[in-house]
């Protein structure tokens, strides 16, 4: 099924880039505590100011999560302050001061393997926590990460990622149109033994998508990053990187048990299935971190 | 020249893989519209080109490929490896 309408992320991703530049010269300067501070004012502004991802985020708290208006008003500046703090670290991180941070592996024995061998391995995230400030950390176990975006957001913050020296940390693989040029990049990657990291919960017009119940409404999830990895027939790991104290992060991973569907068609919907779960869990316990601006329920349904 | 038997071979995997009747597969008809291909489906036409026949495809080896006709001559050529 194509998706088509006002219900899809249109490709670009919001934030200007002297505001970013700001927050990269002040934390240089002063330390990650001034960049909070001054974090918990600009986050009053763009409640107003920006009423798409506002009204998204006010959705979720008060159809999703069943919270009321004063609740609901709390947990608007809370989500925008976790987007603007997963900001603010990944800045720092690559600004290498990861030694003020402390950073926990929920890395089970398999995936721990996995990673230190020489297979290719497929990681699906999500707008998630602050799946990026552990993006240096892939380095440990001497493989290339390569990250797959469109072409139209990476073109959006190529810039901040150049003044964030995130190039350095990992490779981009851009969407662009319908050139299918991205799959062979994928494929050689993965044939190279690097790892290849794609995005599971976000839609972009025309895609092709899957309707799941997520969080106890319908939501659609797009095919290609889940067919991409059924095919490509490699090791697929669920990566998530949530805030869970001061200065504090888990990197979280979850082996994905596809490779035991012995149908090739099926195996796309077993791993969206798991991601959906796997995904449910960690957003039912930091709804805040949730950070996919954009009308991801169908709240008719 | 083309082997018949290659051809075959081609619309059979076609038409099992992509799930249309065999009889519709002419060698004029356009590819992507008689087989209803969007981009994720090329995914698939990737690994069963290279899993069937055992040659590395390119982006580029897709864009020459207008119809049935383009693909036999492509499969065929790789084969005998002359790109």
């Amino acid at each position: 099924m194509a998706h088509n309408d006002d219900k899809s992320w249109s490709g670009k991703s919001r934030g200007g880039f002297l505001g970013y530049l700001i927050f990269v010269k002040l934390i240089r300067s002063f330390g990650v505590r001034v960049a909070y501070v001054l974090l918990s004012f600009v986050v009053v502004y763009f409640i107003p100011f920006a009423p798409s991802a506002t009204c998204s985020v006010w959705k979720f708290s008060r159809i999703i999560l069943g919270k009321g208006r004063c609740a609901s008003f709390f947990f608007l500046y809370r989500n925008f302050y976790s987007l603007g703090r997963a900001i603010i670290d990944k800045i720092a991180v690559n600004q290498g001061k990861y030694n003020q941070y402390k950073f926990d592996f929920s890395e089970p024995e398999d995936v721990k393997r996995l990673l230190n061998s020489r297979q290719g391995v497929v990681i699906i995230g999500a707008h998630f926590g602050n799946w990026e400030v552990g993006a240096p950390f892939f380095g440990k176990y001497g493989k290339k990460m390569n990250v797959v975006m469109m072409n139209l957001e990476f073109e959006g913050i190529r810039r901040i990622l150049e003044l964030n020296r995130s190039l350095d940390a990992f490779n981009v693989i851009t969407i662009e149109g319908d050139s299918l040029e991205y799959i062979f990049k994928i494929r050689d990657a993965l044939a190279r033994g690097e790892y290849v990291s794609l995005q599971g919960d976000r839609i972009s017009r025309s895609e092709k998508h899957i309707q799941k119940t997520f969080m106890g409404k319908s939501a659609s999830f797009p095919l290609g990053p889940f067919v991409i990895a059924a095919r490509m027939n490699v090791p697929v790991v669920f990566y998530f990187a949530e805030h869970i104290g001061f200065k504090r992060y888990k990197f979280d991973f979850v082996l994905s048990s596809y490779n035991d569907v012995n149908q090739d068609k099926q195996r796309e919907k077993f791993l969206v299935e798991e991601y959906v779960k796997v995904l449910e869990d960690r957003v039912k316990r930091y709804p805040e971190q949730w950070h996919n601006f954009y009308e991801f329920w169908d709240y008719e349904r | 020249m083309i082997e018949p038997e290659l051809i075959e071979k081609i619309n059979i995997i076609l038409a099992e893989e992509f799930e249309v009747d065999p009889d519709i597969i002419k060698p004029e008809a356009n590819l992507m519209e008689t087989l209803e291909l969007d981009s994720l489906d090329l995914v698939d036409m990737v690994v069963l080109i290279e899993h069937n026949f055992g040659f590395t495809v390119r982006a580029k080896d897709f864009a020459e490929i207008k119809t049935f006709e383009d693909f036999y001559q492509f499969i065929n050529s790789r084969m005998n490896g002359s790109q």
